[in-house]
């Protein structure tokens, strides 16, 4: 009976401790990263709304409520949960204005084996700036390839591409956004 | 009765004519299809399903020729153009249950899926042929003059393939503490076919090569953590192992031949054995096996016995009289 107990407390400590090292939560910190999607923003919105999103205002929410925001920032790993490259979801904050366009994508995290040369140097994130939702995405066309890495790469221009489209259908108004 | 008809035909408008869509996302609502699927991974599929096919059948041949083409395809191919190793991030995907999404990855999972059912089949035959590493150090091997080559002792060489086991489990207890998967750079050199690295990483694939010209298959044999976890399910699971005569009890020419101190005594260590045929095309050689020998020969070497038992026999007689 004691084995017994004494082993299911070391589990839960394991567990515990591979929870706390896995890295399945979202950065809840992105501040560094908005203001580069957004440069213009002087105020974001917490992480709120369906889906989940924050909303970069060009003037102070509180002293003018009526004026349009400059666009939506979100995660990949909030609308595309089930997105994995070759270990786990990358993660990817994406900024997009109110015309559907991108106005760039910050990879915050990843346990890409071959990340470093595929999707953590900053011309992968570089490309997607001023790419519109209507796009195709594809590596290898409008998406750069990365040879021996194309597992992860696939997977960035894919959860890009799904959930700028989730929120687009969300929350843009598709008469906004050029054909 | 009335307003119903105009509800049903009203319901009929709307099933005919479903709203259209203001979006028009050429992927996104049209379901996607298993030419959409396949059509951007038919050609990597043919390309692996063909290496795969000579890489069997070089095996099930037992021919040298067709197994360094084979290696040669391995490091091409497999190394350098693609880069499919398995790796102990794989392993670390057993861990957490962290997979690449089937659908879109069909070659690499024809690749592990390959890797796994081989193993269980015939024990590490992916070492000893698929992986681009090992066929590159077997190439070298091929290549540099034998006279080079210092031989491991046996004690040192058995103690010594223990490492590999000490090192996986050391590797998969730092990963369950850190999730770090970026260690798996400091324990295997398969990132050298990425082609991306540090200078001090090329540095130290540089000194394992050096080593490797001395010793062979140095890392294979001793180091792998890949090959520790393949080891570990062949040495319960082999299905089709090597098979053995009742001579190997005493015959010692297949244990100095293989290259991998993967035969001791009248038995093969699978946890070892590449599957490398060497040991096999002796036993098939009816010139060097001795189970062949003693059964070609067994008619002379009845008569000389007898005609010695007799040449014994004749000068004793008269003596015994």
């Amino acid at each position: 009976m004691k084995k017994l107990a004494a082993i299911a407390i070391l589990l839960a400590a394991t567990s515990l401790v591979v929870l706390a090292a896995d890295r399945i939560f979202t950065n809840p910190k992105p501040d560094a990263h908005l203001k580069k999607l957004f440069p213009n923003a002087v105020a974001f919105s917490k992480l709120e709304g369906n889906p989940l999103h924050f909303t970069a205002y060009a003037v102070d929410p509180q002293s003018n409520p009526s004026a349009p925001p400059l666009g939506f920032a979100f995660w990949t790993t909030d609308m595309v949960p089930l997105e994995h490259g070759y270990h786990g979801p990358i993660h990817i904050l994406v900024g997009m204005d109110l015309t559907g366009v991108l106005t760039g994508v910050e990879v915050d995290y990843d346990s890409e084996p071959y990340g470093y040369f595929s999707v953590e140097p900053p011309e992968f994130a570089a490309q997607f700036k001023g790419k519109s939702i209507r796009d195709a995405y594809r590596v290898g066309g409008d998406v750069d390839a990365v040879s021996r890495a194309s597992l992860s790469v696939n997977s960035a221009a894919r959860a890009i591409r799904d959930s700028s489209r989730m929120v687009a259908r969300a929350l843009l108004n598709p008469e906004a956004v050029k054909r | 009765m009335l307003p119903a008809i105009r509800l049903l035909s009203l319901g009929l408008f709307a099933l005919q004519q479903p709203e259209a869509d203001p979006w028009g996302f050429d992927d996104v609502q049209s379901v996607e299809t298993w030419g959409d699927i396949l059509r951007p991974q038919a050609l990597d599929l043919i390309l692996l399903s063909i290496f795969i096919a000579f890489a069997l059948v070089s095996f099930s041949r037992k021919s040298v020729r067709l197994k360094y083409i084979t290696l040669a395809m391995a490091v091409g191919y497999m190394g350098f153009y693609k880069s499919y190793l398995i790796s102990i991030v794989n392993i670390f995907a057993i861990v957490d249950w962290n997979w690449p999404i089937l659908k879109y990855n069909l070659t690499w999972y024809l690749f592990a899926g390959f890797t796994l059912a081989s193993t269980l089949v015939w024990g590490r035959l992916y070492c000893g042929r698929i992986c681009a590493f090992g066929a590159l150090t077997q190439l070298m091997d091929a290549v540099l003059p034998k006279h080079w080559r210092i031989d491991v002792p046996k004690g040192i060489e058995r103690r010594a393939a223990w490492i590999k086991y000490g090192l996986l489990t050391a590797v998969v207890g730092y990963y369950i503490v850190t999730r770090n998967t970026m260690v798996y750079r400091f324990v295997e050199p398969f990132w050298m076919f990425g082609l991306s690295e540090k200078m001090v990483m090329w540095f130290g694939l540089g000194t394992l090569l050096l080593a490797t010209v001395f010793v062979r298959n140095l890392y294979c044999r001793f180091a792998c953590p890949v090959g520790a976890s393949l080891g570990l399910i062949s040495a319960v699971t082999t299905l089709r192992p090597i098979k053995r005569w009742s001579e190997c009890k005493t015959c010692k020419i297949c244990e100095k031949a293989c290259e991998w101190g993967a035969i001791r005594g009248p038995q093969i260590v699978k946890s070892e054995c590449v599957r490398c045929d060497d040991c096999e095309r002796i036993y098939e050689d009816e010139q060097k096996c001795v189970h062949w020998i003693i059964i070609t020969r067994r008619p002379e070497v009845e008569r000389r016995a007898a005609a010695r038992a007799r040449r014994l026999a004749a000068p004793t007689a008269p003596a015994a009289s």
